[in-house]
């Protein structure tokens, strides 16, 4: 299963790719913001985890690109925004999970677990 | 800053306008025309009412009036003071409202910085530590040939080096908060001359507003701080 993993930061792209490593996903692509995801963005992709704050293009910005093109993939935001009113904003976008930074590898490995579990059953 | 910082600022603001005035208003020795252009303002720089005051100052053939003209020129250099001094508490007053509270939140995320760089440096050192007993370990294992027990080290030692990646998550935030707190800096330097230039309209902008920090790059307020309670609204929203 690919993973796409979008995020300014080198260093979480590196984090983040090595903790899916670790929980058994290998197959990564990166991205350093949105509009750099959507080029990357093709039908292998089967989940994507984004950061929020990006050059030229957002993750919210991003996700709702993904949505307007009609791609159901599971969307997952990790983010240092966590105001009740940014993370409305993100689901609103269509964001379907949401990971407040610093976190943990189990609260990614959960997370991501859940949403593939939904993806399935749908 | 307090009512006795604002009080000498504002006096030491007004002192250097007024020396300023002065120098506007004074002609130049007659004896050295040399000085007299090196240091007269440039045209179309020197304030207007300066060139009001220096043509006071001045007869039809370039002489200067006697005493009886001093009571009206200084007057008007008492008004044109005062003007300067009301434009100063109008600027000062408009600084303070835009920008303090932003410098305490600033200051905030700096101290923040500091401290979230401070926990990182120490939690990895704290690793690391473990990690060196755990290798004391599996030397101790390997000469027992004891293989489960290195095993069940190799595998505990693996989470450790896994655990200080995680803790390296404190630099992308604390990348936000410093870009935040130079975006404020950049802000409130562009107020800073954009009124000097009100005073001196040779001032140069020296920064343009490209410098800053791209506002969509970072959350003013990113924290590593209370992360499980963010994380619980995270959920509680998500899951309705």
């Amino acid at each position: 299963m690919k993973f796409l993993v979008v995020d300014d930061s080198s260093t979480m792209r590196r984090i983040v790719v090595n903790s899916l490593q670790r929980i058994g996903f290998t197959e990564t692509v990166e991205a350093g913001d949105g509009k750099e995801a959507l080029e990357k963005f093709d039908a292998s992709v089967r989940f994507v985890i984004t950061d929020w704050n990006m050059p030229n293009m957002t993750g919210t910005e991003f996700a709702r690109a993904l949505r307007d093109r009609g791609e159901q993939v599971p969307i997952l935001m990790v983010t240092a925004r966590s105001v009740r009113e940014d993370i409305i904003e993100a689901m609103e976008a269509g964001v379907n999970n949401y990971i407040v930074k610093p976190f943990t590898p189990q609260i990614l490995k959960e997370k991501i677990d859940a949403l593939l579990s939904v993806a399935a059953a749908g | 800053m307090d009512a006795r910082q604002g009080l000498l600022y504002d006096t030491h603001a007004a002192l250097r306008l007024v020396d300023h005035e002065l120098s506007a208003f004074a002609p130049a020795a007659p004896s050295d025309p040399a000085a007299d252009a090196s240091t007269r303002p440039m045209p179309g720089l020197e304030h207007p009412a300066a060139t009001h005051l220096r043509a006071l100052l001045l007869q039809p053939h370039g002489e200067p009036v006697g005493l009886a003209a001093l009571p009206f020129i200084l007057e008007r250099a008492n008004q044109e003071i005062q003007a300067v001094l009301a434009n100063l508490r109008d600027s000062r007053t408009a600084l303070e409202t835009a920008t303090v509270e932003k410098i305490q939140h600033t200051s905030e995320k700096l101290r923040e910085v500091t401290s979230a760089t401070e926990v990182a440096a120490t939690d990895i050192l704290d690793a690391l530590d473990r990690a060196q007993g755990m290798i004391d370990d599996l030397d101790a294992a390997d000469a027992a040939d004891d293989k489960p027990a290195a095993q069940q080290t190799r595998d505990r030692l693996r989470e450790e080096i896994f655990g200080m990646m995680g803790c390296l998550q404190f630099q992308d935030i604390t990348t936000q908060q410093l870009a935040y707190a130079a975006s404020v800096l950049t802000d409130m330097e562009t107020r800073l001359l954009q009124i000097a230039k009100l005073f001196d309209p040779a001032t140069v902008m020296v920064r343009a507003a490209s410098d800053a920090p791209d506002p969509r790059t970072f959350d003013p307020r990113a924290t590593t701080r209370d992360a499980e309670v963010r994380q619980a609204l995270a959920d509680a929203i998500f899951t309705g």
